[in-house]
């Protein structure tokens, strides 16, 4: 089990942010740059990273650290926030 | 990938990796991170400036950084300006009228039939086939037309006209196959269009995107970035077709590779001539031949497309001349070479007498050759020659044929078809050696010799290579097993062979010497002395006889015989025991006879690593 947060690490990367963002801070309405031509390169990204891919209800709850981590779970992908022993 | 690893070879480390870990995982945050990168490097290292304008009926801008970092690979301090989405016409017209506005080094355009004819997805309800077969001829004319618009306006910037990729997302593809106006068909007119105006319009090249995409497959496509952002590739798709828009525009900034400078045993044919003899050589329409065959003939496209091909060859230049003569279906003639250099020399001694025959610079050559250690001699001598192949195997010399981009063309013209003919072989020049370039190199191939006494472990191979060896053999005597082991049970006699290995790995028992007791029991003669034809130019036979000239010392033998017997296959051992220091007592045109008296110690050369083995006396 990794102890790093591979999304919080992603996001963080992915929108240039200070290495000590909260994952709370991390959503749409908070980051002026989430547009939506970062949303696509942002989900493009996630299916690069997660080799995955979205169904159309889910592109549209993508809005946000928690929304993107509770994808990812649906997808059967937990982060070490969401589980203590996968 | 080969081709993109190539690119960026010049690249320091750090941008290197950067680069290669953006274009492996297709992370957009990696991308950002390697272009960042890439703009700390100098003027020269990022190559020369290339502003490209994409005009493009579907949506680019989410994938512009990759295509971005793609170009800037090439490496070239690469500038991508989009056009507005979908609005071709308006903008060719709008830029080429406004005033001061710089022109880019290249344009592109990139339609697909979704936007360009959509009615073609959904025929039955678009009035198939009549109405839609007017569509189809009126869009056939807009291709005509947006060309001449660019011809107008923007004269002397190269265009780059795409074809249209055949649908991903449709659905009766069987009936899609079935009429004249029908999908496909019309994806195949629309796209015979594309290839007659590049042809009839000077500057405009065809950027065969359906190509691309049928080679890719479906994994290209993404339906789902597709619907969100009119933006149709999956991110795998993105990283290969920037890639592939990248080596479309290589040709305007780099220049094509001249010379392909290639190897001949186990290259062009199956089998070493000198060794395995003509008629054992692997070539022609029976697998594994056939390969070799395909090799020849993908090579002669290459002389008749205007690259020069040299043959180098360490070889005997009868064996090979009678070769080219005798097999039947050689499909390289002995003329298609513009320069032949077939002797015992180091390869990169005669690339570089090669370059001065042709008065071109080592970074117009390609080297194509099976043996490591012949690219790694390349490699690290003359670090401008591109090396074609990665390894031996004669499909992947044929893969790299395929692949490679070094020998790209927009066109073909006359001169390049004659140029051949050009190139009437000239005088050659002198050879420099690179007496401490070629020890540096020796060095670094970390080559361990170990010397074992000829006995049951290594008979077989010693027999095997007594009566294959004809190249590097002194005497040529071709001892049965019986033979070797009488000589082995008497105790005077000295039998060695010696195992190399490399960083490349072991390469076996790669040189054996036998020497037998003489009448006088102070002597020996020296039997048998030959070296694998893939260890020659290392200087094993060095190690080999300073080996046993210790061994004799010991024994107290004060005089060594030795002889060396001519064949028509064996000159490049012809002075061997000259440069070994023996003394001539007697020589004739197929016989010399030499001395060595007392016997005194050689040393090891200093790039070999010599040691004993478990079993040796």
């Amino acid at each position: 089990m990794s102890d790093k947060d591979r999304l919080l690490d992603l996001l963080i990367e992915f929108f240039s942010l200070p290495p000590n963002t909260l994952p709370k801070d991390i959503s749409q309405n908070a980051l002026p740059a989430w547009d939506s031509l970062t949303m696509v390169q942002l989900i493009s990204e996630l299916q690069a990273t997660f080799s995955i891919d979205f169904d159309l209800d889910e592109i549209q709850r993508l809005r946000s650290y928690d929304e993107i981590r509770t994808a990812l779970a649906n997808k059967g992908i937990f982060l070490q926030e969401t589980t203590g022993s996968a | 990938m080969l081709n993109f690893r190539q690119w960026i070879h010049r690249f320091p480390d750090r941008q290197k990796a950067a680069v290669t870990a953006a274009v492996e995982s297709a992370s957009i945050a990696k991308v950002r991170h390697a272009l960042r990168l890439l703009e700390e490097l100098n003027a020269e290292q990022r190559g020369p400036a290339l502003e490209v304008e994409l005009l493009s009926t579907y949506n680019l801008e989410p994938i512009l950084p990759i295509l971005q970092l793609a170009i800037s690979c090439l490496p070239s301090r690469a500038h991508v300006r989009l056009a507005p989405l979908d609005n071709i016409e308006g903008h060719i017209a709008q830029a080429g009228s406004a005033p001061m506005r710089g022109h880019p080094n290249a344009r592109m355009i990139m339609w697909r039939l979704e936007e360009l004819l959509p009615e073609a997805l959904y025929p039955l309800s678009h009035g198939f086939p009549e109405r839609l077969a007017t569509r189809l001829d009126q869009l056939l004319e807009r291709v005509e037309r947006v060309v001449s618009l660019h011809q107008r306006n923007a004269s002397g910037v190269p265009l780059f006209l795409s074809t249209i990729p055949l649908p991903v997302h449709f659905s009766n593809p069987v009936f899609a196959a079935q009429h004249s106006v029908g999908m496909f068909a019309s994806v195949a007119r629309v796209n015979q269009k594309v290839y007659e105006v590049a042809c009839h319009n000077n500057g405009v090249h065809v950027l065969d995107v359906a190509s691309w995409a049928a080679f890719e497959g479906r994994g290209q496509a993404d339906v789902v970035l597709e619907f969100l952002a009119r933006q149709p590739l999956s991110p795998k798709g993105q990283v290969a077709f920037a890639l592939f828009v990248a080596r479309s525009l290589r040709l305007l900034i780099t220049p094509r590779r001249k010379v392909l400078a290639l190897d001949l045993d186990n290259t062009l044919w199956g089998g070493v001539v000198g060794e395995d003899g003509v008629d054992n050589l692997k070539l022609g329409h029976d697998f594994p031949g056939n390969v070799y065959l395909r090799i020849q003939r993908e090579l002669l496209e290459l002389r008749h497309s205007g690259v020069l091909l040299v043959l180098l060859s360490k070889n005997n230049e009868g064996d090979v001349r009678e070769a080219f003569a005798s097999l039947a279906d050689m499909v390289l003639k002995w003329e298609d070479f513009a320069v032949r250099r077939i002797d015992w020399n180091h390869k990169h001694e005669n690339l570089r007498a090669a370059a001065g025959e042709l008065g071109l610079g080592l970074d117009s050559f390609v080297f194509l050759d099976d043996s490591d250690y012949e690219r790694e001699q390349i490699r690290q001598l003359m670090p401008e020659v591109l090396i074609l192949n990665e390894s031996s195997d004669p499909l992947h010399i044929l893969r790299s044929l395929w692949e490679t981009d070094a020998f790209d063309s927009l066109s073909v013209s006359e001169e390049d078809r004659q140029r051949h003919h050009d190139y009437a072989v000239r005088q050659s020049r002198d050879v420099k050696a690179h007496r401490n370039d070629l020890e540096e190199f020796l060095k670094s191939l970390e080559m361990t010799a170990t010397i074992e006494e000829v006995g049951p472990r290594n008979l077989e191979r010693v027999i095997t290579m007594l009566g294959k060896t004809n190249q590097f053999n002194v005497t040529t005597r071709r001892h049965s097993r019986a033979q070797v082991q009488a000589m082995l049970e008497c105790p005077s006699s000295v039998a060695l062979a010696l195992r190399l290995r490399d960083k490349f790995g072991d390469q076996g028992i790669v040189a054996v010497l036998l020497a037998v007791a003489s009448n006088d029991p102070a002597a020996l003669v020296v039997d048998s002395f030959l070296v694998s034809c893939r260890a020659l130019g290392r200087g094993v036979e060095n190690v080999l006889w300073a080996a046993l000239l210790r061994r004799v010392h010991r024994q107290r033998v004060r005089r060594l015989e030795a002889e060396y017997v001519a064949t028509s296959k064996n000159s490049v051992v012809s002075d061997l025991y000259d440069r070994l220091g023996l003394q001539r007592i007697e020589h004739n045109s197929s016989l010399t006879r030499y001395l060595m008296e007392p016997v005194v110690p050689a040393e090891d050369p200093p790039w070999i690593t010599s040691e004993n083995g478990t079993n040796e006396r």
